[in-house]
């Protein structure tokens, strides 16, 4: 097959919220930048973000980056490195009135300022009662935000492949990245997208669980095409399950609503958060939140015909209140869930929503990987901002809000570096080995040519149950070591899919084997990252770890405070330690404590 | 419950010189809480795999599955079967440029009109992040965000008769983008600006007040009442020009 080349001083794949942030920044500098992207911009899944955008304006009660950091450390259950969420958290008054400036029209208080309303783990005099810091427009922040930065790039005349889908990530024997491989969807044409720098922004991989909140994007391409190229991953058995997905449906609720004054209910009509919760109640963390659901769940105290779900009952508010600041949730709780909520409660049900762990990363964006005594040496030319990336700022747990957070300031942080880098001669074209494009060609052939294969339904549909059952909101011993076997087997049958459509263009049979063998290593690092984690911590908690002076709600800090590095090449896991240290002397480090809500 | 679905689509690949188009009748059981983006993306899963169709979220809000079901444009994720008969025509959506099936490229032509209409805000001066927030009004917030819910989905487009009569016309999409950023005290531009945008044929004055837009907008923009101011605004402008020539004639 001939390989077409194309060459630009930076390639970004995925223009999402994250990949829009670090284009600006690219196009704005007057680099010459191609973004890569399986769907029309605006289309992209930060579109579907509701609640808000975490930033310590302090509009509408006392606030600072201090608590912000807090809470977010204290989120990550301490998995977290501190000198990316003190930058983070600093950053944020910043990039929100950016946004502002962009034409974001977030809601605004009474005395003109951009509103903001609570979230879960969100906290004014660390921890002591909730705090107001979701910047919001309305509940669909994310389109607000997604179109604002597109806006902003359509003005910088930013260069976009549009269904053009990302394949494998080049190298040269040096390691350096030089780009990627990448076929039009149109055309079913391989090219090579040759550059000096290469910006991940691909998003998550929610759709390795079977009831998922993320859409059918959702594949983890950047982070799958990294592994293939022996980039490890960090800490992907940190999943976020979000407490509220519609039952059935999962399409997502947002955290606002219980922001807003909603409130979850058992069967019988119990405020239960207030016994897992004391303090926080319904606005606890989000893995809190999840857990205390399905504890209430299997304990038989769950709503409707099967006890399957919980209600989320905002019927005590303000029908003109539901109206002005939650109007997108009734459209969805009509559409989906059949129910009006100025009426009756909602039907909802914890669903696997975001990726904490992916591609490692310092707080500038650069791809950092070990080598030799150094845990975190930079990938020359290649680098990773939003969910497919992990800072780490998240942790082990990421709060609400802290997602668009993420993807605006380290879009932004991985457009800046690059520019400087670009700006101060650091980056180079190397020349392209002259097996650039052989791994991509040799899995369309395999593609091509595979006879008496499964198709890739059945064995995506495979992998998505293994994953529910084997590491779901709660884990089990048991249940992950025979995970691990479970995932293999899958992966093994996906190495042998056959597809029903082999035409060239526009054939989306083909993009979605592709796709699932991206899945596949985000499936394998989870389920092989999680087994081998022996205790609870945040989003991760297993029946084996026990709750006791050393290890408390089972998180075992002599043995795991580090982060977890899951190599593809024969399923390696190593571990780094976590950085607990700030970037500056204008904090203290947040010290480990027990956590509660 | 227990319904078959009669599922007619409209097939055809126009870069396949093979390729006739028709329509393809599939039929499918009919599930509790089924949308026609579970019941395509099911069809495609068992009996038609090459079968072309879009979406992403699932939830619309992304506005990338609009198609005409049963004569009217809308988005398939949010339309439940139960809501329609047994038989089920599906097309692709009108006015844009077809991909393949029920899928379209809205993307170039959003693309064209916002570089044609230069649908960003117009900063007068570079924004300063130091700063805090500009202080806006909330009411007059709420009117921009209001304005700002279009999803681009291209309903309105499939929707209009000038559109489908006349290639460039910018549309209730393009319009009420003008009206937004017309709202918005950020953006520097003046009525003078906005008329060489859309005071023309291509613009405000192609609108024939059949009011389709409106009628089938998913997200319910209140496009009739904003077309209308705009139509005043621009008309007023229009006039301004008119006699500024004959001043200095």
């Amino acid at each position: 097959m001939k390989v077409a080349k194309r060459t630009f001083d930076a390639v970004i794949v995925g223009a999402g919220g994250a990949g829009l942030r670090a284009a600006l920044q690219l196009s704005e500098s007057g680099m010459k930048t191609a973004v890569l992207t399986k769907v029309f911009p605006t289309r992209s899944h930060t579109v579907a973000a509701q609640g808000g955008v975490a930033a310590s304006l302090g509009n509408s009660t006392e606030d600072n980056w201090h608590w912000h950091m807090y809470d977010t450390v204290k989120g990550s259950d301490w998995l977290g490195d501190q000198d990316a969420i003190e930058f983070m958290c600093k950053k944020a008054n910043e990039v929100v009135v950016e946004l502002e400036h962009y034409g974001m029209p977030f809601d605004r208080t009474d005395d003109g300022k951009i509103y903001q309303r609570p979230f879960g783990g969100h906290s004014m005099n660390y921890g002591q009662a909730p705090v107001m810091r979701s910047c919001a427009a309305a509940d669909r922040t994310g389109h607000a935000m997604l179109h604002a930065l597109y806006q902003r790039n359509v003005r910088a005349n930013t260069q976009f492949f549009v269904e053009w889908m990302a394949l494998d990530l080049i190298r040269d024997a040096d390691g350096d990245v030089l780009g990627v491989t990448a076929m039009e969807m149109e055309t079913g044409e391989v090219s090579i997208f040759h550059a000096k720098a290469t910006i991940f922004a691909t998003g998550g991989a929610g759709r390795i669980y079977f009831s998922s909140t993320n859409a059918f994007i959702n594949t983890g391409d950047g982070v799958g095409m990294a592994a293939r190229a022996g980039v490890p991953l960090e800490d992907m058995e940190f999943w976020q399950f979000h407490p509220t997905g519609v039952a059935g449906a999962g399409v997502l609720i947002t955290e606002g609503v219980r922001g807003e004054g909603g409130i979850l209910r058992n069967s019988s009509g119990e405020r239960f958060m207030e016994r897992y919760a004391p303090n926080l109640k319904d606005l606890a963390s989000r893995d809190v939140v999840s857990r205390a659901m399905t504890t209430e769940i299997n304990e038989g105290r769950g709503c409707g015909p099967d006890k399957d779900h919980v209600l989320l009952d905002i019927t005590h508010l303000a029908p003109e209140n539901i109206m002005k600041r939650l109007p997108g949730i009734r459209e969805i709780s009509i559409q989906f869930a059949g129910i009006d909520p100025i009426k009756a409660p909602i039907p909802v049900v914890p669903t696997c929503h975001y990726q904490m762990g992916g591609i490692p990363t310092n707080y500038k964006g650069q791809v950092v990987v070990p080598q030799g005594d150094n845990n975190n040496v930079p990938v020359r030319g290649f680098y990773a901002a939003g969910e497919c990336a992990c800072a780490s700022v998240h942790g082990a747990n990421r709060l609400g809000t802290n997602s668009l957070l993420d993807l605006l300031v380290f879009g932004k942080s991985a457009g800046e570096t690059v520019v400087e880098d670009f700006e101060a001669g650091n980056l180079s074209l190397k020349p392209l080995p002259d097996d650039a494009a052989d791994v991509s060609l040799a899995r369309l052939a395999r593609l091509e040519n595979q006879t008496n294969g499964e198709s890739v339904h059945e064995v995506r549909l495979a992998m998505q149950r293994t994953m529910q059952k084997h590491a779901g909101v709660f884990r089990f011993n048991d249940l992950l070591k025979e995970g691990v076997e479970a995932i293999k087997a899958v992966a093994e049958r996906a190495k042998n899919t056959e597809i029903g459509d082999k035409s060239k263009v526009w054939n989306t049979a083909r993009m979605e084997a592709l796709e699932l063998d991206n899945l596949i290593e985000v499936a394998k690092a989870t389920m092989i990252s999680a087994e081998a984690r022996k205790e609870s911590r945040g989003a991760h908690v297993r029946d084996d770890a026990l709750d006791n002076a050393e290890t408390p709600n089972g998180r075992d800090d002599a043995n795991w405070l580090k982060h977890t590095l899951w190599y593809s090449e024969g399923n390696r896991l190593a571990y780094k330690p976590v950085n607990l240290k700030p970037m500056s002397d204008d904090v203290e480090p947040i010290a480990l404590a027990k956590r509660t809500y | 419950m227990s319904r078959v679905l009669s599922i007619s689509i409209f097939r055809h690949n126009p870069r396949d010189p093979a390729s006739v188009p028709h329509m393809e009748t599939h039929e499918l059981a009919e599930a509790p809480g089924m949308t026609l983006f579970i019941a395509l993306n099911r069809l495609r899963e068992t009996v038609a795999p090459d079968l072309s169709f879009d979406f992403v979220c699932r939830a619309g809000v992304c506005g990338s599955c609009a198609m005409v079901i049963n004569g009217r444009p809308g988005l398939a994720c949010r339309t439940l079967t139960a809501a329609l008969p047994e038989h089920i025509s599906l097309h692709p959506l009108p006015g844009f440029a077809l991909i393949a099936d029920l899928s379209v490229d809205t993307g170039t032509w959003m693309r064209e009109l916002a570089e044609s209409l230069e649908t960003w805000v117009h900063l007068a001066a570079e924004p300063d992040i130091d700063l805090l927030e500009a202080p806006m009004e909330p009411k007059l917030a709420e009117e921009i965000y209001e304005l700002d819910r279009c999803i681009e989905c291209g309903c309105c487009i499939a929707a209009c008769g000038t559109a489908q009569m006349r290639p460039g016309f910018v549309g209730a999409v393009g319009l009420n983008k003008i009206a937004r950023f017309r709202l918005d005290p950020a953006d520097s531009r003046d009525d003078a600006d906005y008329f060489e945008l859309v005071g023309n044929d291509q613009g405000i004055f192609g609108c024939m007040s059949l009011m389709g837009c409106e009628d089938l907008c998913p997200k319910e923009l209140p496009l009739q009442t904003q077309l209308a101011w705009l139509r005043r605004g621009m008309a007023r402008q229009g006039l301004r020009g008119i006699f500024k020539k004959k001043d200095n004639e």
